[in-house]
């Protein structure tokens, strides 16, 4: 591993390797099979020829069909241009968004934080259809808007098209999400290192360029690596606001295999092997930034302080342009969906009696509801809790360890990331009927649960890895001369201090496992249903109304997990 | 005396045929009996099974009214595995390796039941097992007899046939009149405002362009689809919605179901069957019935495709979904009588078995090629 992770190895373990080696191999068998076995079985399968259920046969010829279908090539091209062109200003944003919440005196910090929470786990599919009322150049509102104004003759907007769907994204998930992670690694930078920069005489964008920014790097970089791998599997977007306009994306290639008659998975792994080479190269020039000799100890035994830089008259100007764009980006179109939920029909309010509660008192009387409610909080809560405790140990051997197994164990973890949703589950799916477990797990929601917490390997053990490369070594080794066991150290020092990290995680988990449709929707049964397939199949037979309704109370019940989730981590933190 | 001989003639006949008469009838009858007695078995053999496992389409009717009312009617349980059918089948085939056989009866789509259900032999005969009196009486189908679509006659069962929809258009943007032949469709002044799911992709879309390539020829397709900038989706509601505000007045593939709402909503929207130019079609939407073998509950899954295929099952669901049974007892009245296939009319059936497993995916290959290539 890096030299930053040998520094927060208290030496003294070093003679104590045993008990964590055999946890290192452990986790390095357990995640070869349950990460690597799928993988596996879907790279064997691409080569496989044959029809399902027949003898199989290996070639390369599912490979060619995919790289050599027309369009592959112009996909894969406009993938990268829309991610990198969506990344640049999304990144800087959500440093911008991080820093103002966590490390200024800015007003209304927790609110902005809490409105990102929200907005994030907002169902993309109406929210983007919510920007097309808005946008659309026929019947869109703002553009109605615009009309009336003097000197506007047309439309200003167009949601069909590049940058329509740069702007969308930006809306829907383009800062949410990394400001969640980024905020609490920026909280627990101690203010020692700027304030020795204040005192010698840096200004606060320098203090931000030279000091905080760089510190915070792994986290910034690994967001970074997330969400480019992310942007290049994004889909319902583009697919809503490209289609009509001709432009086609790498993940819209993938889908047109995986929906074939005869399905043609080989093809769809095929081209899904290109993230892998993403990753991997991406992961390259990770590992070689951390381990350029370079040191991101932020949290020592040497006292902490918390005083935030003060932005004077600024801080008001800095919370109204955070209000604005959270007003413009996301109040606005959710503000259109909870109409729509109470419409007749979403978006259309020139027909008689057009608001109505059936939509919200037909989901509420769905006998499958009540089932898939409680099935999803099942999964949810199983979800957070068992990601936190695997992931934080895992985190823990990758930060805490020099060893050859270092970069397997986080190349593994990374697998569920660049596979494309629907692939994943079919892995696991393969996977879970070829153990003994799977009576057990195969149609369960401890199945499903499993699948997402799989699935979560990626952001939980990057998060983890992040708020733990910020920890100096030194206050594992002053507990550890006191006479204390490594639970109790673990217990007492390092789990206050990863609480913000464990709940900002284990929340979005939550929400993740609430939210996700294409990991279960292979492996769940008529008993294990959960919400975000009921969410499905509304989306399927076009009952959008209904489908915002419930997308609206799932985003109501991640909310309501937030602010419990928040507190407890707070509480955890000693921050109370 | 001839005259005697004559009527003796006359009772004789006459008495054979009274008793040929009776003794058909009693023997009718015993075969009614035993009919009768055999589903009653039947049915007692599935509630003891507890349960039925359908794979289907993820539809409201599914879910709102076939569902409860089979439970009701048989006190039978339906557990309903909704989703894509390529989901679905992957799912079933994965299950099949690892020796998990989890489902009862299959309600799929034309391509799903012939390409994948049947060529991969995941089905049993089904026509042994169609023993409710009124499945099994063939004067009840319009067609003579349960139509089964498989070259063997055995597995897949065919209970819908309706006129399928030529397109839609809304009459407050387009005139009826202004498209009275296929070639009005490609008048500029309908540039970018016909839509139409995306052809170049499985679906609804690319089995239209494959009919048309086929019925009118590559030129058409060629002008209608690149030419015409017809505006393409993935997601019906976008269609649908583009029709009613007129956006795009003319929509190729939407969805008599998505449809119905706009028409109690007073939107001015007229449905299309047929255009000179182009033939009219008929179709098995919305699903062929097949049980799957080694079914988990076999003799329920037997009462289930008996009583969807009886005339309370199709009914139900031909109310709800609009499309016209192959049955002679299901009330037609609520139905578009467009969508009711007329005596006498040649149709192009677009869910003919030889169209589905090769007719179709050659010319849909072909339209692939030509709009792909530009």
């Amino acid at each position: 591993m890096s030299r930053a992770a040998t520094t927060a190895m208290p030496r003294s373990r070093r003679f104590h390797l045993r008990p964590i080696r055999l946890a290192e191999f452990s986790f390095l068998v357990f995640l070869a099979v349950v990460m690597g076995l799928p993988l596996l079985f879907l790279l064997t399968g691409s080569f496989n020829l044959s029809a399902p259920g027949k003898p199989a046969v290996y070639g390369v010829d599912n490979w060619l069909r995919a790289f050599t279908d027309s369009g592959t090539l112009s996909a894969l091209s406009m993938s990268f241009t829309l991610s990198v062109v969506r990344l640049i200003p999304a990144m800087i944003l959500s440093v911008s968004f991080a820093w103002l919440i966590a490390r200024t005196d800015m007003p209304g910090g927790k609110f902005i934080e809490s409105v990102c929470w929200i907005a994030y786990f907002v169902p993309d599919f109406p929210l983007v259809l919510a920007w097309i009322l808005l946008l659309d150049p026929t019947f869109g509102f703002l553009n109605s808007l615009a009309k009336s104004l003097p000197g506007v003759e047309g439309s200003i907007f167009n949601p069909y098209g590049f940058w329509g769907i740069v702007w969308v994204h930006t809306s829907t998930g383009g800062i949410w999400f990394k400001v969640m992670l980024l905020v609490p690694v920026f909280r627990r930078l101690g203010a020692t290192l700027e304030e020795a920069a204040r005192v010698a005489g840096a200004n606060t964008a320098t203090m931000l360029w030279r000091i905080t920014l760089p510190v915070l790097a792994p986290m910034i970089v690994a967001v970074s690596v997330l969400s480019f791998i992310r942007g290049l599997q994004s889909f319902n977007t583009e697919l809503l606001l490209g289609t009509p306009a001709g432009i086609y994306v790498y993940s819209t290639k993938i889908y047109d295999f995986l929906q074939r008659e005869p399905r043609a998975y080989g093809e769809a792994t095929a081209l899904g092997s290109v993230f892998l080479l993403v990753l991997a190269v991406l992961l390259f020039f990770y590992w070689k930034f951390l381990s350029g000799g370079k040191k991101f100890t932020v949290v020592t035994g040497q006292g902490f302080s918390t005083l935030r830089v003060k932005l004077g008259k600024w801080r008001y100007v800095a919370f109204a342009g955070c209000l604005l764009y959270v007003a413009v980006t996301m109040l606005l179109p959710l503000t259109f969906l909870v109409i729509g939920s109470f419409m007749r029909r979403y978006g259309f309010f020139n027909i008689t009696s057009p608001f109505t509660l059936n939509h919200w008192h037909s989901m509420l009387s769905d006998p499958i509801f009540l089932v898939a409610l409680k099935n999803s909080l099942i999964i949810a809560s199983t979800t957070a809790i068992g990601g936190v405790l695997l992931y934080s140990a895992l985190a823990y051997l990758l930060v805490s360890r020099r060893t050859i197994t270092a970069p397997l164990l986080e190349s593994f973890c990374w697998i569920p990331h660049v596979l494309p949703g629907i692939l994943l589950s079919l892995g696991v799916l393969w996977l879970f009927l070829a153990t003994p477990l799977r009576f057990f797990l195969y149609g369960s929601v401890w199945g499903i649960a499993a699948a997402l917490i799989l699935a979560d390997s990626p952001v939980t053990t990057q998060a983890f890895k992040a708020g733990l490369l910020q920890l100096g070594a030194e206050l594992e080794e002053s507990a550890r001369v006191s006479g204390a066991s490594w639970r109790y150290t673990y217990r007492r020092v390092l789990l206050p201090l990863l609480a913000p990290i464990a709940a900002a995680v284990g929340l979005m988990n939550f929400g993740s496992a609430l939210t996700s449709i294409s990991t279960p929707v292979l492996l769940y049964s008529h008993e294990s249903r959960p919400l975000a397939i009921l969410l499905l199949e509304y989306s399927f037979t076009g009952e959008l109304e209904r489908a915002a309704a419930l997308g609206l109370l799932i985003t109501a019940i991640i909310g309501t997990m937030m602010l419990v989730g928040r507190k407890l981590g707070l509480h955890l933190a000693g921050s109370e | 005396m001839r005259l005697i001989a004559g009527w003796k003639r006359v009772w004789l006949i006459g008495a054979f045929v009274l008793a040929f008469v009776c003794v058909a009838a009693t023997e009718l009858r015993a075969q009614t009996k035993a009919s009768d007695k055999e589903w009653v078995a039947v049915v007692e053999a599935a509630k003891k099974e507890g349960k039925v496992v359908v794979a289907g389409s993820p539809d409201p009717v599914m879910r709102n009214d076939i569902i409860p009312k089979f439970t009701a009617r048989f006190g039978i349980p339906v557990e309903f595995v909704a989703g894509r059918s390529s989901q679905i089948v992957s799912r079933v085939e994965t299950e099949r390796a690892a020796g998990i056989y989890s489902i009862d009866v299959f309600l799929a789509g034309p391509d799903t039941s012939a390409n994948e259900l049947y060529n991969d032999k995941m089905i049993d005969p089904l026509k042994p097992l169609l023993v409710m009196p009124e499945v099994a009486d063939g004067s009840k189908w319009k067609s003579g007899k349960v139509w089964f679509v498989d070259p063997q006659e055995q597995f897949i069962v065919r209970a819908f046939s309706s006129v399928a929809t030529l397109l839609f258009i809304n009459t407050e943007h387009v005139k009826p009149d202004e498209l009275r032949q296929m070639k009005d469709l490609l008048n500029p002044k309908w540039r970018g405002k016909i839509s139409t799911e995306d052809p170049t992709t499985t679906g609804a879309g690319a089995n239209k362009a494959a009919r048309f390539y086929v019925q009118i020829g590559e030129e058409f397709v060629k002008n209608l689809y690149i030419d015409q900038k017809s505006v393409r989706t993935r997601e019906r509601r976008q269609m649908t919605d583009w029709l009613a505000r007129g956006t795009q007045p003319i929509c190729l593939d939407c969805r008599e179901d998505d449809v119905r709402p706009l028409l109690k909503d007073g939107f001015k929207i007229l449905e299309i069957f047929e255009i000179a130019g182009a033939g009219p079609t008929i179709n098995g939407s919305p699903w062929m019935l097949s049980l799957a073998n080694k079914a988990p509950h076999p003799k329920a899954a037997q009462v289930f495709a008996n009583w969807i295929l009886a005339k309370e099952g199709l009914e139900t669901y031909a109310r709800g979904y609009g499309s016209a049974t192959l049955r002679t007892d299901v009330d037609e009245s609520f139905l578009n009588p467009g969508n009711v296939p007329k005596k006498g009319v040649k149709y192009f059936d677009d869910t003919d078995w030889k169209w589905i497993v090769g007719g179709r995916h050659e010319n849909r290959d072909k339209v692939w090629k030509l709009l792909k290539a530009r």
